[in-house]
């Protein structure tokens, strides 16, 4: 199975970062890093900014404030930067009339990757059971899978994964909770966000909780919950969700 | 860049657009010139040159002309769909410096453009010769005029294409983009050929300098004259020839500008 990165993950570093679209305030002065060697989640109510700062980071989405930086440069300032970060967005985004082979092939001649590192990754993730089965098939999970090899392509030292565990079945679920351990043990470094918070207790070392657009805390897990049974339960009485 | 252009060419080989290219390039260029010169272009209403005389020969295939929307398509459908199917914030991952991912996506598009060109224009100009020789007649035009018009058709065949690219990149929407594609060169473009003093601007259009470059003014001219106004007139072949440059290059400029700042949410 594989997981530990091939080298020491960079320093995953948010620094008041703002975003609005029209008059409404996505993102505001958000400030979290997250470190190599541990597997930081990023939580918060809907619509509380995570993804769009995930894509702030990966040079998707342009700031209108601050700076996210990886190792210290832009995401698009990195020398190879698939090789930096791999990330995993949008199950949806792959063309439904190509295989995953081709998909894979594709992204790893963008990327400027050997065609060895296709069934690499298919077998890593579980994908080459299907890779060659058109996209338009594929059930979630599947296309979760096929959204990770993509990532893992460059095998970069950090993943940036939004919501990754989304149509997972359990054994894919579990398979992914110890893929992301030993990929963190390995010294690269996870940022990830979910909303399964059960589930994300017993992946993450550190947390950052973002809602509204701000950061309100971040730091490790273990001082997040002191005073709560559960992540869950922490997660509910810090944010607004709590008195909805 | 090499590798970007290379991916450009490889997520064309993953998808069936080169086989679908391939296709319609047959059916454009056997249907339109290749059964009107089966039939005999004298038959056609309004009646045309014979095949076995230049203007005839080079009006034939000139009809070439009238499906250049197809590649236009081809190029909207194919970019539209970057953004229809979320890939886009893909390949912006894979490849972050975003003017490289758009030009290599020209190169890509416009050698599929040569491309759909050379197969449509060289089975219209088989068909003229296929359709003289069973009608036992001689194509009028000489080998080297019917080669310089099929090239002249190809090179149209690929600026076409990198204009639907560029309606594609601008619109993002697939069905408004196919919908700016098909209602202007299907339908806006031959309006503004028959209005009346509108129609002075059609030679600047690609259409008009389309027209220009291969003299195929017979069918618009005709048009004209049935519904009893003057003909939109034509530019010399070198000016359509920098005016179709001209479109490409504004076209190019279009497709890599305008997604640099955009966000990819």
């Amino acid at each position: 199975m594989m997981p530990a990165s091939a080298r020491r993950g960079p320093l995953i570093a948010v620094r008041g970062l703002g975003k609005r679209f029209g008059s409404v305030p996505a993102v505001a002065e958000a400030t979290f890093s997250a470190k190599p060697g541990r597997v930081t989640g990023f939580i918060g109510p809907n619509g509380a900014g995570k993804s769009t700062t995930l894509r702030m980071i990966l040079g998707l989405i342009r700031p209108d404030a601050g700076e996210a930086t990886v190792d210290g440069r832009r995401y698009d300032e990195l020398l190879s930067p698939p090789r930096w970060v791999g990330a995993v967005l949008d199950v949806a985004s792959a063309h439904p009339a190509m295989t995953a082979r081709g998909h894979l092939r594709t992204y790893a001649a963008l990327a400027g990757v050997g065609r060895d590192r296709v069934d690499d990754v298919l077998a890593q993730t579980g994908a080459d059971q299907y890779a060659d089965r058109r996209i338009r098939g594929f059930s979630t999970g599947m296309r979760q899978r096929l959204a990770l090899a993509t990532a893992l392509l460059s095998q970069p030292s950090a993943l940036i994964l939004d919501e990754p565990s989304n149509g997972l079945d359990p054994a894919g679920i579990a398979w992914l909770r110890h893929f992301v351990r030993d990929y963190a043990d390995g010294g690269g470094t996870v940022l990830l966000s979910s909303h399964v918070l059960t589930e994300l207790q017993q992946s993450i070392d550190d947390l950052v909780l973002i809602d509204r657009g701000r950061t309100t805390w971040s730091g490790t897990l273990a001082d997040f919950t002191a005073c709560y049974p559960t992540l869950e339960e922490a997660f509910l009485s810090s944010t607004t969700g709590s008195q909805r | 860049m090499r590798s970007v252009i290379n991916g450009e060419f490889v997520r064309l080989a993953a998808t069936r657009l080169p086989l679908w290219t391939l296709l319609t390039a047959v059916l454009a260029g056997g249907l339109v010139p290749g059964l009107i010169s089966l039939i005999g272009p004298e038959n056609a209403t309004p009646p045309m040159p014979a095949i076995d005389t230049a203007d005839g020969a080079a009006i034939v295939l000139g009809l070439g002309s009238f499906t250049l929307f197809v590649p236009a398509l081809i190029g909207t459908i194919a970019i539209s769909s970057e953004y229809r199917h979320r890939t886009i914030g893909s390949t912006f991952l894979a490849q972050p410096r975003r003017p490289r991912v758009l030009i290599a996506k020209l190169v890509a598009y416009a050698v599929l453009g040569t491309g759909y060109g050379v197969v449509s224009m060289t089975i219209a100009a088989v068909s003229v010769y296929a359709a003289a020789t069973l009608r036992g007649t001689a194509v009028g035009a000489p080998l080297a005029a019917v080669l310089t018009l099929t090239a002249q058709l190809a090179a149209a065949a690929a600026i076409y294409m990198l204009l639907g690219v560029a309606i594609g990149a601008l619109a993002q929407n697939q069905i408004v983009a196919i919908g700016i594609t098909l209602g202007y060169f299907y339908f806006l473009e031959y309006i503004i050929m028959i209005l009346p003093g509108v129609n002075a601007i059609y030679p600047m259009l690609p259409g008009g300098a389309t027209a220009a470059l291969t003299r195929s003014t017979f069918l618009s001219d005709a048009l004209a004259s049935q519904i009893s106004v003057p003909g939109p007139g034509t530019a010399t072949p070198v000016t359509g020839a920098l005016i179709l440059i001209a479109y490409a290059v504004v076209a190019a400029g279009i497709a890599t500008l305008i997604p640099l700042r955009r966000d990819i949410t």
